[in-house]
């Protein structure tokens, strides 16, 4: 009953956090950043009338009328002659509904769906998923045994080793170690010839790209493609990995240290019990749920803080290298690709959070009264 | 009766006990020497910079003597004479003759060319407007004595603005293009639309081009048809500058900046936007702690409802949709970004001030009739500081790295260069794909440097604000 009541407050806060955050993109696409909107109706009509004028004979007054006309009928289109607030409710809906429009610049993306934003945005989510789900699973199962054996051998040089790593890892943005890792084993590789270099970037082969952006899960069934997707791989996940473990075993040292001075781990101590059982029972046990659900805690947001960027560098077909296109690889901000990605972005996340808090009450007995 | 003088403590420690704890373990020692580094440098910077450097810094024009894409000048004490430094010619010959109404300056000067990579270009500046704004403006001659005995005529050049680029002129294009023809029979030695002045230094060894090392000398001859003594050229107005393959300390970019200056001047615009951003999250953060802690119940409950909210708030993809909506400079992120992430602050000094609240000296205090005011500001904010300083401390290296990847991506600039916009030209220019690790390489190392050594001193003063730690 508790149970319940917990997990539905909880699912309504994280929906109102997702309408306020559509709600404030919306309105500042709707209200002050419409004039980015108004720059792009001109460059349009511009390139139109050109294109006009290329094909066919009018003279100035002509282009003129026809210009304005272009010009109305966009705003129309986009919304631009309604007030704000319906402008607002307008877009809100559209994202609702997952009618996220068209890309400015399709053919930056490859021309996936017909430059349609929700496939397009659909088409880099195994990307994510595939990068993220290692890279973060990997990191904490390493991490944490790290840190573990760090705590039981506090104050020795390979702890403190493990505290200046930690500190390290955290330090360095993990998207400039993707640069260097791209630099050393894929660019100067090649360069002395090596018989073994990684690709500079990239998901996958271009032979096998249209496949992945079509049927990704079909891929896991040609043997030299999963090969290619691994060679893809290589790079990206251990740049994530080095930066990754240090925070979990610091974690895991910081929990496993408060444990191991509590009074019944003394009092097992006094009494003489060996090493390994205390270790075991009387430390590992309570030190493993606040591990694990701080695991899946953080998750989210480690997602959306250096993964992002991570994947652009890497060139990494997920939705930060989505991002990276809409914002830098675009010659204007491509500007349904970006609002609809942070909508996007930010549904998965809370999605993932409400699925790790279900976790965390499984994982917590106090919780789960 | 002389007053007691009071002794500050927080925590039940000194200042100088807090100072004795933080510096006991090693992290401490480490923390403290990096951050006196760092303090060092950043004041150095200030100093070394000019006040108006952003303005220096995107004009083109101050950086267009310098080589685009050059690796730094110390690479050749490292693999050997291979590239050629930047050369500014000081000590040249001069000397000035006049007859029929025109004035001759003659400057010779000789280079030891001892390297694989010769120049790029030669410049010849003059830094007098009446000069190369003469209604007859000077005309130059160049003459080079080779080596290997031959001499190459180049010129003459008209000398009308202030930087005259020797190898683009088309004169000098055809002159060196002829001399390989007469003394190699090969045409076409210089490539169209690639500068001639490299060639000067070759040879031709086996039918192929090979550079000849040796001593050049050069002799220029400046023509001024006029006997005026303010249109003389005087050496203060004269700058020869042989553009190398190598430049400065760290190299430089697409543009010719001096990366050097660039990465020094991130020093002061990454710690002001760190700083600047853990100082908002801070003061938000203490005054909702402080509100929602002390006065409890219904305020303390919406309160905690907020933080919570802003806590789930995906900062980074937000920041990234404003920045690109609003074109936002780098203060607004600074500021947008204070506001998104001061909800794990607020909560750490909310339970703070609620375990004090309960404290029974408090109680006391409120039986003797101590008005709230005079609690807080004498139980509990001394109580707090230590915090307060431990969490600006830990909020400055997440900023900085928030930052620098949203300046990666080219947006929420700034006139200053910092580092993460240093890396994001990297980044358009093609640095990954053309090796230039002299402009990817040292930025992300300073960006890790700054956010080190802070997460250092908060690892380090743990111990001080967490006394359960201090006898681990």
């Amino acid at each position: 009953m508790g149970l319940a009541r917990t997990l539905a407050v909880r699912a309504a806060t994280l929906v109102i956090l997702l309408f306020i955050v559509l709600f404030v993109i919306s309105f500042a696409l709707a209200g002050p950043a419409s004039e980015i909107l108004k720059d792009e109706i001109m460059m349009e009509t511009k390139s139109i009338i050109m294109n006009l004028m290329l094909h066919g004979h009018y003279n100035s007054t002509q282009i003129q009328q026809l210009q304005t006309q272009i010009m109305t009928q966009l705003e129309n289109a986009y919304g631009l002659n309604k007030p704000p607030v319906i402008r607002t409710l307008y877009i809100m809906y559209n994202m609702i509904v997952f009618n996220w429009g068209y890309s400015y610049f399709p053919s930056e993306y490859g021309n996936v769906g017909g430059g349609k934003v929700v496939d397009i945005i659909l088409s880099a989510l195994p990307g994510t998923i595939l990068l993220d789900t290692f890279g973060i699973l990997l990191s904490a199962l390493i991490g944490i045994e790290i840190g573990l054996r760090s705590a039981l051998k506090y104050g020795s040089r390979s702890d403190r080793a493990v505290m200046y790593y930690a500190a390290l890892s955290n330090g360095i943005p993990q998207w400039w170690l993707g640069i260097v890792m791209l630099l050393v084993f894929a660019f100067y590789l090649s360069q002395i010839h090596s018989p073994i270099s990684f690709p500079v970037g990239g998901i996958i082969s271009p032979k096998y790209y249209n496949l992945w952006l079509t049927n990704p899960l079909k891929i896991f069934t040609i043997p030299q493609a999963v090969l290619d997707l691994l060679w893809h791989f290589t790079l990206p996940l251990i740049t994530v990995l080095i930066i990754n473990v240090g925070g979990w075993a610091y974690f895991a040292r910081t929990v496993v240290l408060s444990i191991s001075q509590e009074d019944f781990v003394t009092f097992a101590k006094i009494k003489g019990l060996p090493e390994g059982h205390i270790v075991n029972r009387y430390i590992m046990r309570p030190a493993a749920p606040s591990i694990l659900t701080s695991v899946f805690i953080t998750i989210p947001f480690i997602i959306f803080g250096g993964f992002l960027v991570t994947e652009m560098v890497f060139h990494w077909w997920g939705l930060g290298y989505v991002y990276n296109i809409a914002i830098v690889g675009s010659p204007v901000p491509d500007l349904p690709v970006v609002v609809a990605l942070t909508y996007a972005s930010t549904l998965l996340y809370i999605v993932i959070i409400f699925i790790m808090e279900i976790v965390y009450i499984i994982l917590d007995p106090r919780l789960r009264e | 009766m002389a007053k007691r003088r009071r002794e500050f403590r927080i925590l039940g420690m000194t200042p100088s006990e807090i100072f004795k704890e933080f510096i006991s373990g090693s992290t401490g020692k480490v923390a403290m020497a990096l951050f006196i580094i760092l303090v060092v440098v950043s004041i150095y910077a200030l100093i070394v910079l000019p006040p108006n450097f952003a303005e220096i810094w995107n004009n083109p024009k101050y950086w267009q003597l310098n080589p685009q894409y050059a690796p730094p000048a110390w690479m050749d004490s490292v693999i050997g004479p291979v590239y050629s430094p930047q050369i500014y010619v000081n000590n040249y010959e001069y000397s000035v003759q006049q007859s029929n109404g025109v004035t001759y300056i003659t400057i010779s000067f000789s280079v030891d060319y001892k390297y694989d990579k010769p120049w790029n270009e030669i410049f010849v500046v003059i830094n007098n407007p009446a000069i190369y704004n003469l209604p007859q403006p000077p005309v130059l001659s160049i003459t080079v004595y080779r080596p290997d005995g031959n001499e190459i005529v180049l010129g003459p050049l008209p000398i009308n603005r202030r930087v005259t680029t020797l190898g683009v002129a088309p004169e000098v294009m055809g002159q060196v293009n002829l001399f390989y023809a007469e003394k190699y029979h090969i045409t076409g030695v210089v490539p169209t639309g690639s500068s001639a002045t490299p060639y000067i230094f070759y040879t031709v060894d086996d039918g192929k081009l090979t550079p000849l090392k040796g001593v050049y000398n050069f002799r220029l001859v400046f023509y001024v048809f006029s006997q005026n003594a303010s249109s003389l050229i005087n050496r203060e107005d004269l700058e020869i500058v042989l553009q190398g393959q190598i430049y400065g300390l760290m190299g430089t970019d697409n543009e010719g900046h001096d990366l050097w200056l660039g990465l020094l001047a991130g020093f002061p615009i990454d710690l002001a936007v760190g700083l600047l951003t853990a100082l908002i999250i801070v003061v938000i953060a203490v005054v909702i702690g402080i509100v929602a802690g002390f006065y409890g119940g219904l305020v303390d409950e919406g309160l905690m409802r907020l933080t919570d909210f802003v806590i789930l708030l995906p900062a980074f993809p937000l920041l990234i949709v404003f920045s690109v909506l609003f074109r936002w400079n780098i203060w607004y992120a600074v500021v947008f970004l204070a506001i998104v992430s001061w909800g794990a602050s607020a909560r750490i000094i909310r339970a703070m001030i609620m375990q004090i609240r309960n404290a029974q000296y408090i109680e006391s205090a409120i039986i003797a009739g101590a008005s709230r005011m005079w609690i807080l500001r004498n139980h509990i904010l001394p109580q707090i500081v230590p915090y307060i300083l431990y969490l600006l401390v830990t909020n400055v290296p997440g900023a900085i790295l928030t930052l620098t990847s949203i300046n990666f991506l080219g947006l929420a600039g700034s006139e200053y260069p910092t580092w993460g916009i240093l890396l994001y030209y990297a980044e358009v220019f093609g640095a990954l794909t053309s090796g230039y690790w002299w402009w990817v390489v040292p930025p992300g190392l300073l960006v890790a440097f700054v956010a080190v050594v802070f997460i250092l001193t908060a690892m380090a003063s743990e111990p001080v604000v967490n006394p359960r730690l201090r006898y681990g």
